[in-house]
């Protein structure tokens, strides 16, 4: 197909949209269009579609724009939602990252150098009272591990454990 | 002793909740001047998507949508001009979207009734059958340059394409629907 433009659509258009076709369009143009397809075309097809568009327009349900514009406003809130929880949603896996860390390097430390603070317990004489000043010099004179260290070590993990789930749950 | 502030969302990022706090600076149109905007955009809008799409249920949905997603959207440029021609750009793509995945119906499954019942005038009743012979991107362009009056360059901002083929593109479309006009037309006249 080849395109071949009228030097003429532009007055034929220029009259179809002001809404002047075919009151206001003079008897050689008319004459024009009888004998440009181009033209002729353009009429034809200009006319139609604002017809249709008139019509459609008047069978249009329309809803209130007061409900679209609290569901904008509700999608907005949302969205912004959205967007603050992803930083915490960040921070969150972090923490459960480190404590999972801390517990892999922890119980492979334990397999390395074996669960030495049993025998420490064991060791303990039965005489001793369970106070924290026997407990920690009994610890510091054992060579191997100690309860000094695995006591705070497994509180910080358990802390840390029920922030993360508090702050998990909290976000659902 | 001062109390202790409380460490809440709305307070460490004001005005969040009420959904205006990124937006605001780029959304200054309030309800009021949204509703005026509604009631002088969303019938065409409606004719658009309801004669392109062949389909008034979906116009319904896919009108409702596009003002949303008006309204949550930072418009690239101000005033009436504009909103309208980014509106119908939005319309554009929800269509775009439904054809390439449809939820319900398949655009080549015109529903038939639609055009039989709507138009009452004769022009009318040519459109409905020659749009259902066009390609979905004829029908945009064809609706968008001949009963919205858009510009090439509009119809290019609006459609994504390239604005040196929406020249082409309008001219063979619009010539094959005259041609489809005239043998309805034609064919109207035969019969009694």
């Amino acid at each position: 197909m080849i395109l071949k433009p009228c030097s003429r659509e532009k007055e034929v258009a220029e009259l179809l949209r002001r809404g002047q076709w075919p009151a206001a369009c003079p008897p050689e143009l008319r004459a024009h269009l009888s004998a440009c397809r181009s033209c002729g075309d353009l009429a034809l097809v200009t006319e139609t579609f604002q017809r249709a568009r008139t019509e459609a327009a008047g069978a249009a349900r329309i809803s209130t724009p007061g409900a679209l514009w609290w569901r904008a406003q509700l999608r907005s809130r949302n969205a912004a939602v959205e967007r603050i929880g992803k930083p915490i949603l960040g921070a969150q896996i972090f923490a459960l990252a480190v404590n999972l860390f801390m517990v892999v390097a922890f119980l492979a430390y334990q397999a390395r150098h074996g669960i030495s603070w049993l025998s420490w317990l064991k060791q303990l004489p039965q005489a001793y009272s369970l106070h924290l000043d026997n407990l920690s010099q009994s610890a510091l004179l054992n060579p191997g591990w100690s309860l000094m260290v695995l006591i705070p070590a497994a509180a910080t993990l358990a802390l840390l454990s029920g922030v993360v789930i508090y702050l998990a749950t909290e976000v659902q | 002793m001062k109390e202790p502030l409380p460490m809440h969302r709305e307070f460490v990022f004001p005005n969040v909740l009420a959904g205006d706090a990124p937006r605001a600076a780029e959304s200054p149109m309030d309800s009021d001047a949204f509703a005026g905007f509604y009631e002088r955009t969303a019938r065409p809008l409606w004719a658009y998507l309801a004669r392109v799409s062949g389909d008034p249920a979906l116009a319904d949905d896919l009108m409702q949508e596009s003002f949303v997603r008006f309204l949550c959207a930072s418009r690239p440029e101000e005033g009436e001009v504009a909103h309208r021609r980014y509106l119908f750009r939005i319309a554009t793509n929800l269509l775009r979207d439904h054809w390439r995945c449809p939820r319900q119906s398949s655009i080549e499954e015109i529903p038939e009734e639609f055009f039989a019942s709507s138009p009452s005038s004769d022009q009318a009743d040519l459109l409905g059958p020659a749009l259902a012979c066009m390609r979905p991107r004829d029908r945009q362009l064809l609706w968008l340059a001949h009963a919205e009056g858009y510009s090439h360059r509009e119809i290019a901002q609006i459609t994504g394409l390239a604005a040196a083929s929406i020249r082409i593109l309008l001219f063979r479309a619009r010539r094959k629907i005259a041609s489809l006009f005239r043998q309805q037309s034609s064919i109207h006249r035969r019969q009694p």
